[in-house]
């Protein structure tokens, strides 16, 4: 049953609508068909009693009708006309209608017909001996005999028999079709629940998108909501509505104002940790010993890495920077040089020019943290780009191989957490801050890509970052 | 420009100000400081100045409103050393008309080599300024200075390392010009070639990857034998 309802609140409505208003309308067929059917009965009993009424003041005028024969001998029978029977066609086994006995009698006395007796009942079948006493008919009656003078679904809906005794003891016996409603009373009432509900539709339908819409615009603004976007949704629909999207929007407005304050913390935790830092690197340069000196500025640039990871992270996603076509084989050429530079071995072989919407300097920030892993950790870096043209899910994929030992498999996922780092100790000789996979992973993610760590069959790490093309 | 570069150093966190000066003043140049934006004017009114170094996160008036300060009243060119290293903040700051721009914390020596690299180009090179939003057009490729991107013909941006840029600008400022590798050194780094310096040719090989249809038959940067190098092909100046 759940799964035939319509999954929207308008179709929901509608439905329910539809349900509801079928129910009364069935409710009111069928009352009507009963005021109707009795109107029948009552239609059928009223023939016959004026049918008796008529033969009545005829034999008071002409006395008995002397049966007619045929010239075979047989009797020939009037056809419409009442029997006259010296018991009454309605015996024990018939159920007789009281409250149609009493109307009859009254119309009988207001006829000025005087009876010692009148029965009245209701039959599904004609007896046979009432066939040539049978009234309302019409056309029906060859069609009647042929299927047997009882209840036709459609046509003939039973007889009404009124047996009357006459003052001299005899009864005057007929049989009155009760006509089957007209089945367009039906269609009729059909007809009209639909005309009923189409009109009923179009309020319907508005009154559904009046409360839907402004729901669907905050599902759909909760479902892509972005910190500190503040978009604001339109205010409308009805009030409780109106009042659920101003929370909603006062919320966005809650978060904006915490990730500026965020933002503006963290630019004066990046002021003020870097300026004494570059103080500090200013006055390296008055140390003597050539050593020393090289091994404090390294201390310096790697705690300003570190400082750095940090904060992209934590901006990560509020950055300002827009996407735009890249250049990637020269991208990572750029990086893949710096390293050369710093006389690491880091090779890249390009090949035809690849393009993808990327935001520059995070995507590079990416790279050179996982090309510096891999020089860190795997001695050397080959790197290969793989472009999978299959649409619409364009991939490119950037692979970074190393030499060195790898990961066990188990400790991969772990690897993306901040502050893991591949070895145990938290040794600084080979620096880092243990961030820089988590950063590489969320800017990749921002791409809508991603960042996988496998070892290779033939030794070594393979970190893939992974781009949408 | 006769005797002692003159630097107005401009930083209102005194322990980076006055080491920085004293480094400075000991690599040969003669340094002013002012700790905020009001002090520097009025240190500018009393003296004439080679080059400003200003801070941008200053109490009161910051760095970018002094820059541009400096942009309406003079042609000293301004380099921003600035703890807010974001792309975007270095992008404003070089559309405002600053000439170079370098984050803290920075090498001392990196800093004096940009020091002389932005005198060089300011003073030596026909007036010409490409610090302050010149575009160059040439081969179908475009070298917006204001954010130092490179995009081809078809909008796509080919990153370049800094050393590629300062590369290229030095040629591009000087097309059709032969400019050999002391020169060039000379003009990016600011410093003199040691004997078998390969920074030149490595940059140079570097760049033609990126931007010559066939670096190995190249186009674009052309070598002249036993010169140097220069660059082929019309250059647009926007």
């Amino acid at each position: 049953m759940k799964r035939l309802l319509p999954k929207n609140l308008v179709g929901q409505l509608l439905a329910l609508v539809a349900f509801t208003l079928l129910i009364a309308q069935a409710i009111n067929i069928a009352l009507l068909y009963r005021g109707a059917q009795n109107q029948k009965m009552v239609e059928a009993s009223v023939s016959a009693v004026v049918r008796i009424a008529g033969e009545i003041e005829r034999i008071d005028e002409r006395g008995f009708r002397k049966p007619r024969y045929r010239r075979d001998g047989t009797a020939r029978f009037r056809r419409y006309r009442p029997s006259v029977t010296e018991e009454s066609a309605l015996g024990a086994g018939h159920k007789r209608l009281s409250v149609a006995e009493e109307r009859a009698a009254r119309a009988f006395e207001n006829l000025g017909v005087n009876l010692q007796a009148v029965k009245v009942a209701r039959v599904d079948t004609l007896p046979l001996n009432m066939k040539n006493s049978v009234i309302g008919m019409r056309g029906e009656r060859r069609r009647l005999r042929s299927v047997g003078y009882h209840k036709e679904s459609d046509k003939i809906d039973g007889f009404i028999i009124i047996s009357a005794q006459l003052k001299d003891g005899k009864w005057l016996n007929i049989a009155s079709a009760i006509r089957h409603n007209n089945p367009r009373l039906i269609r009729s009432l059909l007809f009209q629940t639909v005309v009923i509900y189409l009109i009923l539709l179009i309020p319907l339908i508005w009154l559904g998108r009046y409360i839907s819409r402004p729901l669907k615009a905050l599902t759909q603004a909760a479902e892509n909501f972005t910190p500190g976007s503040r978009a604001l949704i339109k205010e409308i629909g009805p009030p409780d509505t109106k009042h659920l999207i101003a929370a909603f929007n006062e919320m966005n407005e809650r978060v904006g104002a915490m990730l500026d304050e965020k933002d503006v913390m963290l630019g004066a935790i990046g002021h003020d940790l870097r300026t004494p830092l570059a103080a500090l690197r200013v006055r390296v340069e008055n140390i003597e010993d050539d050593d020393e000196r090289d091994r404090m500025i390294s201390g310096i640039d790697d705690m300003d890495r570190t400082l750095d990871d940090i904060l992209s992270l934590s901006r990560l996603g509020r950055s300002k920077e827009t996407a735009e076509k890249t250049d990637i084989s020269a991208l990572i050429e750029t990086v893949a040089d710096e390293y050369n530079d710093m006389g690491a071995d880091v090779s890249f072989t390009r090949s035809e020019r690849i393009t993808a919407d990327i935001r520059a300097t995070l995507i590079r920030r990416a790279l050179r943290n996982l090309i510096g892993n891999a020089v860190k950790y795997g001695r050397k870096a080959v790197i290969s780009v793989d472009k999978t043209v299959n649409k619409p899910d364009d991939k490119l994929v950037i692979h970074i191989d190393d030499d060195g030992p790898g990961i066990p498999d188990d400790r991969i996922p772990a690897m993306f957490d901040p502050f893991v780092r591949a070895e145990q100790s938290r040794n600084r000789e080979t620096g880092g801050s243990g961030l820089g996979l988590t950063l590489a992973r969320a800017i990749a993610r921002d791409h809508g890509g991603d960042v996988v760590l496998e070892n290779r069959a033939e030794g070594g790490l393979r970190a893939s970052l992974i781009l949408q093309s | 420009m006769s005797g002692q570069t003159h630097i107005l150093l401009v930083d209102d966190e005194a322990t980076l100000r006055e080491p920085l000066a004293e480094y400075l003043t000991k690599q040969g140049f003669r340094v002013q400081q002012a700790s905020d934006a009001s002090q520097a004017r009025s240190v500018m009114n009393a003296f004439n100045f080679d080059i400003i170094l200003l801070d941008i996160m200053m109490p009161g008036e910051d760095g970018l409103s002094f820059c541009r300060h400096v942009r309406d009243k003079t042609e000293i060119p301004v380099i921003f050393i600035s703890a807010k290293g974001e792309e975007l903040d270095r992008i404003v700051g070089l559309e405002l008309g600053a000439d170079d721009y370098i984050t803290k914390p920075f090498s001392p020596r990196e800093l004096v080599a940009r020091i002389k690299v932005v005198l060089r180009r300011t003073t030596n090179g026909n007036g010409l300024q490409p610090g302050s939003g010149t575009i160059y057009q040439f081969s179908g490729w475009t070298l917006k200075t204001d954010q130092r991107s490179l995009t081809d013909h078809e909008g796509v941006t080919v990153p370049l390392s800094s050393g590629e840029y300062q590369m290229l600008l030095a040629l591009l400022s000087r097309a059709g010009q032969v400019l050999n590798r002391d020169q060039l050194l000379d003009i990016t780094q600011g410093r003199e070639a040691h004997a078998f310096d390969r920074a030149v040719d490595n940059q140079i090989s570097r760049l033609r990857r990126k931007i010559e249809a066939d670096p190995k038959n190249p186009e674009i940067i052309k070598t002249v034998w036993g010169g140097g190098y220069v660059l082929a092909g019309d250059v647009k100046t926007l």
